[in-house]
């Protein structure tokens, strides 16, 4: 049960960084982004494009070889990498959308076909075949009742900063203020004398880059795969739903509670032989919680007028 | 006094393309004014505010700020240029503090004089600081909304219905404030359902009707026609 605990930690803050990226942008733009997977398998998989070595038995892109730079560079370019993609969408997909007043639903649709399309894109180019980072095996340790390797706790840790960091830029900076400002209402925003479209383009810049740090650090725990973003989207959207979505803390939370059940429901005795089920506790967790609390953990009420 | 800071003409717009709401209208607003726009529901008023805005696209016509047109410019733009607005509803971020909600009106030209000129205007603002906007009552959201226009110091301020839904003590407030606010040298466009109120502290009024103009004048004088209150005042 412990060792599952300390898996589940691992989980859940992966989760959690992929939902608060989520939320933001959903409580920004109002997009549900149903491609927020393949940005979070776009960091993963830029990563490994970078780090593994050009002689490795690397088969993404397979008439290019992999670069071979440090695995710290290689995380650094893969992040800036998908900040930049989010704001090519934001740019030639989202802000051209928003212009021509798309409704929500056509934009949902539209980020599903994105999705789709991403998905194959890298399989095309890359291969169905799961690849490693270049990095050590290790031996797991005793970190307070947790068994957990160096690296897993070195995720943990740099999964609490970033959250930490993020908690703060939202709550302190003013870009942080406006993105809150934005979420409360766009029209209002504009009358206060923001410029929306330039807060939704950071907006989409932040959340693209905490969703491919969280690829990265999937790709850590486990490999990478052409599907894996896919794999993840519906526990991150648990994690969204059940903190409330919109909130970026109870994005966090939410994340967090879903990883713990993920993996912590695998040790429950009639769960023997079903590892491939552990999903199906935390999401009827997940409905539960939303029947007593509609608005999710932390989502609020307000007064509208 | 008479120099003009706004002026619209021949304004046509509305929310659905190729169906205006406004069809050609004419205003002016001096220098140190206070100006009222009344009229029956459906006859346009808040619209020619969101047009002047920029919330909604100016279809036909002109609209000047300082002497140069600012037809259609993005509504961030017009805001920097001097120019706040309090609308009716949804006029404050019920997520941020009161605080963060007077913060997020032109950060540019922010100081601390220009939250304590807010303050004294407003005690209540500072009093509950740090409380979340979307616990106020519907007049503190209303001053809350005042302040956020003022903190940047605007020459001209355009209020949709600042009295809508008040008690009778929040509009008095209201009012006192807004003519408080105009002593200072802000000109004030007003469009307001209380438009015998509004007319008593207003210069000079207009009565737009479906998308027109119908009548203007001084506001004493709109409080006095036999039509105006026959068909858009009423008989005391």
């Amino acid at each position: 049960m412990l060792d599952q605990l300390g898996n589940g930690l691992l989980l859940g803050i992966i989760i959690s960084v992929a939902s608060v990226a989520l939320s933001l942008l959903y409580g920004v733009t109002r997009i549900v982004n149903f491609a927020h997977g393949e940005i979070i398998a776009l960091g993963a998989i830029m990563a490994s494009f970078f780090s593994n070595l050009p002689t490795s038995r690397y088969i993404f892109l397979e008439n290019t070889s992999p670069l071979g730079l440090s695995f710290e560079l290689s995380l650094a370019l893969s992040i800036m990498i998908c900040g930049i993609f989010g704001a090519l969408l934001e740019l030639c997909v989202f802000r051209p959308l928003r212009r021509n007043d798309f409704g929500n639903i056509a934009v949902l649709v539209i980020t599903i076909g994105i999705s789709i399309f991403l998905r194959h894109l890298y399989l095309i180019f890359a291969s169905s075949k799961p690849q490693d980072y270049p990095l050590d095996l290790q031996r797991r340790q005793q970190y307070f009742i947790f068994d957990l390797t160096p690296r897993d706790f070195k995720i943990i840790v740099y999964g609490i900063l970033i959250m930490v960091i993020f908690g703060l830029f939202i709550s302190f900076t003013s870009i942080g203020k406006q993105m809150r400002a934005v979420r409360d209402s766009t029209e209002l925003a504009n009358i206060s004398g923001i410029n929306s479209d330039r807060i939704i383009l950071y907006t989409w810049i932040l959340s693209s880059m905490l969703a491919g740090t969280a690829g990265i650090f999937q790709g850590m725990i486990n490999d990478v795969r052409w599907n894996m973003g896919f794999l993840i989207l519906l526990l991150v959207f648990a994690g969204t739903v059940l903190g409330g979505i919109g909130t970026s803390f109870g994005a966090m939370v939410g994340g967090f509670i879903i990883g713990i059940v993920v993996q912590v429901s695998v040790a429950l005795p009639f769960m023997e032989g079903h590892a491939e089920a552990k999903n199906a506790i935390a999401l009827a967790i997940m409905i539960f919680i939303l029947l007593i609390r509609p608005q999710g953990i932390f989502g609020i009420k307000e007064r509208i007028s | 006094m008479n120099k003009p800071v706004l002026e619209c003409t021949g304004i046509a717009a509305g929310y659905v393309k190729g169906l205006n709401i406004l069809n050609g209208v004419d205003l002016v607003l001096n220098s140190g004014e206070i100006v009222s726009i009344i009229g029956p529901n459906g006859a346009g008023k808040s619209t020619l505010l969101k047009a002047i805005v920029g919330i909604i696209k100016i279809n036909a016509g002109r609209f000047y700020l300082n002497g140069s047109d600012k037809t259609n410019t993005p509504t961030y733009k017009i805001i920097h240029e001097g120019l706040g607005y309090v609308p009716q509803v949804n006029n404050v971020f019920p997520s941020l503090s009161l605080q963060e909600n007077l913060e997020m009106g032109n950060r540019k030209k922010m100081n601390k004089k220009n939250f304590d000129d807010v303050y004294e205007l407003f005690p209540i603002l500072k009093e509950r600081n740090n409380e979340k906007a979307g616990n106020l009552s519907g007049g503190q959201r209303q001053m809350l909304a005042l302040g956020r226009a003022l903190i940047s110091k605007p020459e001209i301020l355009l209020l949709d219905e600042p009295s809508a839904g008040l008690s009778p003590s929040a509009v008095d407030e209201v009012f006192e404030s807004i003519e408080e606010i105009n002593t200072s040298g802000v000109s004030i466009l007003i469009v307001e359902q209380n438009a015998r109120r509004s007319l008593e502290i207003s210069n000079r009024g207009y009565v737009l009707d479906q998308g027109r103009n119908a009548y203007s004048g001084l506001g004493k004088e709109l409080l006095n026609d036999e039509k105006v209150i026959e068909l858009y005042l009423g008989k005391m």
